[in-house]
């Protein structure tokens, strides 16, 4: 009765019991979710138009945080380092599509998946001679990102939130509009969509394959600085940020992945509940540190019920 | 194709080439190889470098200086392992031929290393880190853990946060926020033994080592519990997030303290003003106008024998990788005294490391007077349970706050002793120094 | 010349499909077994033991694990590292909580417990497939992770929350522990893995393997002329983690000597899927393969530069080793996507019909 209790009862009565607090984790689940989301929607552009699961989303988002620190440390003005990184991530994605991508075309899935962990590694060497492995800090305050925090004292308790994580869920929204309008809108867009629809098709219609796996893995370079810029200014930029990869990999289950919507839901729908779960379940139940699983295990009950995932094609991976 | 073919035939032949070099490291006359199992890459790379910096100029400092330790130099050599266990397990293969000490630098290197030290016959030396029971030197005869063990720590962080009266913390509550890692676990039976007898209520958070960056969990839950004190066994990567993390919560800092480890001006340079107020016990302490400090200077950095970052010189962890080789070194010339020979083996020096004599003269004669707590080990105590000092960050740099604190051994001996006897109960058979009457 | 193939033909079936269609093959694997139990026992040191040999067949038989599921059957799976865990929990409780027994039978019964946690884990393969699939074993891989390092009882409460391994004689020669000599350790996982060999080259030529492949290849024809799906996929799933769960007994009792939670991480099911991948899919042999090429190349690379007399920091070596290891894998995709074992075989052809190649 004690044990149902802990698990049925308590953790609601908690929640309504300290609703600041509550707000709170919420908040800070949302920020967490986006994310996981912008990491997810770096992975769902690649596979939509190439059919490559690309690990190295993860290992990019380092490389261009610290290209953009490392530029700043030369002594380039932040607003000048933006454009020259995204420059880096530019060249960067015209060398993946010339020395792997390129050679490996027509190849089955999991050699493209392992080439890419290929990328990680070499990245990772790359990124470590060059830049070294300390710690360093994102350049924030002059990328003029706020950096105070607004407080609000709902229901006699408080809730903080910090003017940087502000800045980070509205700047998500709009590279995700902005994303969106391109993809539906414009002449490339349109043709990354179409090569995803189908293949043989695009190119028989005069879509250069080469150009537009340039384009789009530039774009997940974009995102991939995006992200980097945001979550190093919560914590620092290093090579442990990596990990974060992992992260996406169960939000790209939930959601699909084929799908741009599937991706931004499936995130902010992960980052909120593994908090929630983490705060009252997982901590006082079963010794916490549950964020590593959860959103594997939620998101492995979820396909047993629905193989193709939230908003995936349905067709594509019935058994 | 054909070119593939022979490239994989030579393959085994190369593969002959490497272990050979591997396997025999030079060997020079009249030298004495130390062989550090450093971690310049990875994960906690930030916080590896600057000690290995330290470690790495002193040798060289003695060798330009004095021309090594009487006579003999010391031919200083690293085995990167990037703290990872694998690598670190490889590095003690490889080196444990031509190295007469092995430096594991992780705990859970060191647990790996552990039972074979007494079948290799080769010393372990972990300074202010590994496994706290290997204070015990008559169950661990070749495991050294100079000059404190975390346990040392722990009970001198709960000294200094009641202000040396322990019954104050009655009713209190106390978080530890540690590594979700064997050396962040280390410090757990000890403050559970504390917080019995105190009646203080103690509660450990642990930081997943991939979670290390993104700590809101943790912290949320901080928030919820409203502790009285926060106490950080923290590495790497881990503790920049902590620190602002708890800024973010406007968590007091001047209630949150830190290990050795977590007292990294590199780290705490990321965060700078939010970590102000933020404390950490050292058992070294940076003096950069001490004469050890200066010889590095001209002998080594103004010399160009060796680059270190700027501003690294006056680090708290530069300068204790400085009194990390030091242990070496006066090990080495204990030995060399008592056995009456210039190059000293592995058993020798376990000889040396047993009979540590650091007073404050000697430290003194070293130029590292008030650099580090005095202390001496012997063959039943091989920690030397030296004092610390509390360190605080003022938004720039670390300066001491505390005068030299105490360990509190009456806590401490018996749980060293169960915990020793319950590792060697579990390894059994385990030899135990039996000559050892002290 | 040497693998001339003329005089030997075959009358039945049978003799066509034996293991050794080809004479030379036979020699050649019996010099092979030669070179492993004689030569380089009586050549190597303690450190070509400890950091190639033993290795290299710990990390081969862990791979030869990965390929039955992954090569044979055709599931994709991320979770090799959790599961090799698994096996090595299950032989320290063994041993701890039966201090009599053989260390044989203790690691022989730990593959029981990883096989049953992955046929666990292998029921969603039932739903799902390809890259979904392969996401779902990382919730195993994350979750058993997670479970060693929380779940005390399993590390017998020690403070340090790692797993420390006791002497272990067998006929009065200590076998496992710090007192075990590396040559008596090499031996015994020689011994092991040839025999784990032994009995997978059977399973994968028999009807089993055949049901596998035929799964593997479309699964929907496979159902349509009556195999099981459920079955075929549950014991490819078993079969895999009891090899799986053996290794990992091995990589730790046999090897490493102590172990913390961590050292079961994703990283250990990357490097034995480097292993498959650059050694080949769907071969016995391209495990041996690539478990020499990833053990070897970093001792090799670090090995390299010094014997040049080149300075280069350990550091430096480091992101070196790692830079080149990702571009050698990169290398190896383009260079041949079917792995070492198919360089092999296209090798072999050319040496059966040498010196007249029409």
């Amino acid at each position: 009765m004690e044990f149902l209790n802990s698990i049925f009862v308590k953790p609601f009565a908690d929640m309504v019991g300290a609703p600041d607090f509550l707000l709170q984790v919420l908040w800070e689940g949302l920020v967490a979710g986006v994310l996981y989301a912008l990491i997810a929607l770096g992975f769902v552009l690649i596979y939509k138009s190439s059919r490559i699961f690309n690990f190295a989303q993860g290992i990019m988002v380092v490389f261009a945080a610290l290209t953009l620190v490392g530029f700043h440390e030369k002594g380039v003005p932040a607003l000048l380092a933006v454009p020259l990184t995204l420059l880096v991530m530019f060249i960067l994605a015209v060398a993946i599509e010339r020395a792997v991508l390129r050679p490996l075309v027509n190849q089955p899935d999991l050699i493209l998946f392992m080439a890419t962990i290929g990328i990680t590694l070499f990245l990772i060497g790359f990124g470590e001679i060059i830049f070294g492995g300390e710690n360093k800090v994102m350049i924030t305050e002059q990328l003029y990102i706020p950096t105070g925090s607004f407080e609000f004292e709902p229901f006699g308790g408080f809730v903080s939130i910090e003017q940087k994580d502000l800045t980070a869920v509205i700047g998500a929204v709009l590279l995700v509009v902005g994303l969106l309008v391109f993809l539906n809108r414009s002449k490339m867009g349109r043709a990354i969509r179409a090569l995803g629809d189908d293949h043989q098709a695009a190119l028989s219609v005069g879509i250069s394959l080469s150009t537009i796996w340039v384009l789009v893995w530039f774009i997940a370079g974009v995102i991939a600085l995006a992200t980097g810029i945001v979550w190093g200014a919560r914590a620092g930029v290093s090579f442990a940020l990596e990990v974060i990869a992992f992260k996406a990999l169960p939000v790209l289950m939930l959601g699909g992945l084929e799908s741009v919507l599937g991706a931004i839901v499936g995130g902010l729908a992960i980052g909120v509940l593994e908090k929630l779960f983490e705060i009252y379940w997982g901590q006082p139940l079963l010794g916490g540190n549950t964020e590593t699983w959860f959103a594997f295990v939620l998101a492995l009950v979820v396909l047993l019920f629905r193989p193709q995932g939230l908003f995936g094609e349905k067709i594509i991976e019935r058994v | 194709m054909k070119k593939n073919l022979i490239r994989y035939a030579l393959l085994p032949a190369a593969l002959a080439l490497a272990t050979a070099f591997g396997g025999a490291a030079a060997f020079a006359e009249d030298s004495i190889n130390v062989t550090n199992l450093s971690y310049r890459t990875g994960p906690f790379a930030a916080t590896g470098t600057p000690i290995m910096n330290g470690q790495r100029d002193y040798m060289i400092m003695l060798n330009e200086r004095d021309g090594g330790i009487n006579g003999v130099k010391i031919s200083y050599d690293e085995c990167e392992t990037g703290y990872n266990t694998e690598k670190g397990a490889e590095c003690y293969e490889k080196t444990k031929a031509s190295s007469i000490v092995t430096q594991p630098w992780s705990t859970g290197i060191t647990l790996q290393v552990l039972p074979k030290s007494n079948v290799d016959k080769i010393p372990i030396l972990a300074p202010g880190y590994g496994f706290s029971p290997m204070a015990d030197g008559k169950v661990f005869q070749w495991a050294f853990n100079p000059p404190a063990s975390y346990w040392d720590g722990a009970s001198m962080i709960l000294k200094n946060i009641s202000e040396g009266n322990l019954e104050s913390l009655k009713g209190k509550k106390v978080v530890l926020l540690h590594l979700d890692a064997p050396y962040g676990k280390e410090p757990i039976p000890l403050l559970q033994a504390y917080a019995e007898k105190y009646g203080f209520t103690f509660l450990p958070i642990p930081v997943g080592v991939k979670e290390m960056q993104n700590q809101s969990a943790q912290w949320l839950q901080i928030r919820r519990e409203r502790p009285d004190f926060v106490l950080m066994w923290g590495w790497g990567a881990m503790n920049v997030g902590a620190v602002t993390e708890a800024a973010k919560t406007k968590f007091p800092m001047d209630k949150f303290i830190g290990i050795w480890w977590s007292s990294h001006d590199g780290d705490m340079k990321s965060v700078g003003e939010a970590g102000k107020g933020y404390r950490a016990i050292s058992w070294s302490l940076p003096h950069s106008e001490s004469p050890v400090m200066q010889d590095i200077k001209k002998y080594v950095l103004d010399a160009k024998k060796a680059e270190i970052g700027e501003g690294e010189f006056d680090w708290v962890f530069y300068q204790r990788g400085v009194l990390i080789s030091m242990f070496t070194v006066e090990g080495i010339r204990a030995a060399q005294e008592h056995f009456d020979t210039k190059v000293v083996n592995a058993e020798q020096l376990r000889w040396g490391l047993e009979n540590l004599k650091l007073d404050e003269a000697r430290l003194k004669e070293i130029g590292m007077d008030g650099m580090i707590g005095p202390f001496s080990t012997s063959c039943s105590n091989h920690a030397g349970h030296a004092g610390a000092w509390m360190l605080q960050w003022d938004g720039a740099k670390f300066v001491k706050v505390s005068d030299l604190l105490q360990a509190d051994q009456d806590m401490i001996a018996p749980l060293v002793e169960t915990e020793a006897k319950k590792y060697a109960d579990a390894n059994a058979p385990w030899p135990i120094n039996e000559e050892c009457k002290m | 010349m040497l693998y001339r193939t003329v005089g030997q033909f075959k009358t039945s079936y049978h003799a066509d499909h034996a293991l050794f269609p080809v004479k030379q093959d036979a020699w050649l694997l019996g010099l092979i077994l030669l070179l492993a139990f004689v030569v380089l026992p009586a050549t190597a040191n303690e450190f070509v033991f400890k950091a190639l040999l033993i290795p290299v067949l710990i990390y081969a038989l862990a791979s030869l694990g990965l390929n039955i599921l992954t090569g044979y059957a055709g599931q994709l799976s991320l979770g090799t590292g959790a599961f090799m865990g698994v096996g090595a929990y299950a032989c320290y409780k063994l041993i701890t909580i039966f201090p009599e027994m053989n260390i044989v039978v203790a690691i022989a019964l730990s593959g029981f417990f990883s096989a049953a946690v992955g046929m666990a884990f292998g029921l969603p393969s039932l739903r799902i497939k390809g890259f979904y699939l392969a996401i779902a074993t990382l919730a195993a891989q994350f979750f058993l992770v997670w479970l060693f390092e929380k779940w005390a009882w399993l590390y017998n409460y020690n403070s340090s929350g790692a797993i420390q391994v006791p002497t272990l004689t067998m006929f009065g020669i200590p076998v496992v522990g710090p007192n075990a000599t590396a040559i008596v350790q090499y031996y015994f996982v020689l011994v092991v893995v040839c025999l784990i060999t032994w009995f997978s080259i059977n399973i994968t030529r028999g009807r089993i393997g055949r049901i596998w492949k035929a799964v593997r290849d479309m699964d929907i024809a496979a159902e349509l002329v009556g195999i099981n799906l459920m079955k075929a996929k549950l014991s490819a799933f078993a079969v895999s983690s009891y090899i799986v769960g053996i290794a990992g007994a091995l990589f730790v009792f046999l090897w490493r000597g102590a172990a913390e939670p961590v050292l079961f991480d994703i990283q250990l099911s990357f490097r034995v899927l480097f292993i498959v991948i650059i050694g080949g899919m769907g071969s016995i042999l391209g495990n041996y393969l690539g478990a020499i090429l990833i053990v070897a190349l970093p001792v090799i690379i670090s090995a390299v530069p010094r014997a040049f007399g080149l300075p280069i920091g350990s550091a430096m070596a480091e992101h070196l080793n790692t830079m080149i290891v990702g571009a050698t894998i990169i290398g190896f995709l383009i260079l041949e996507p079917h792995g070492l074992a198919r360089l092999w075989a296209i090798a072999r052809e050319k040496l059966i019909i040498w010196p007249f190649p029409h």
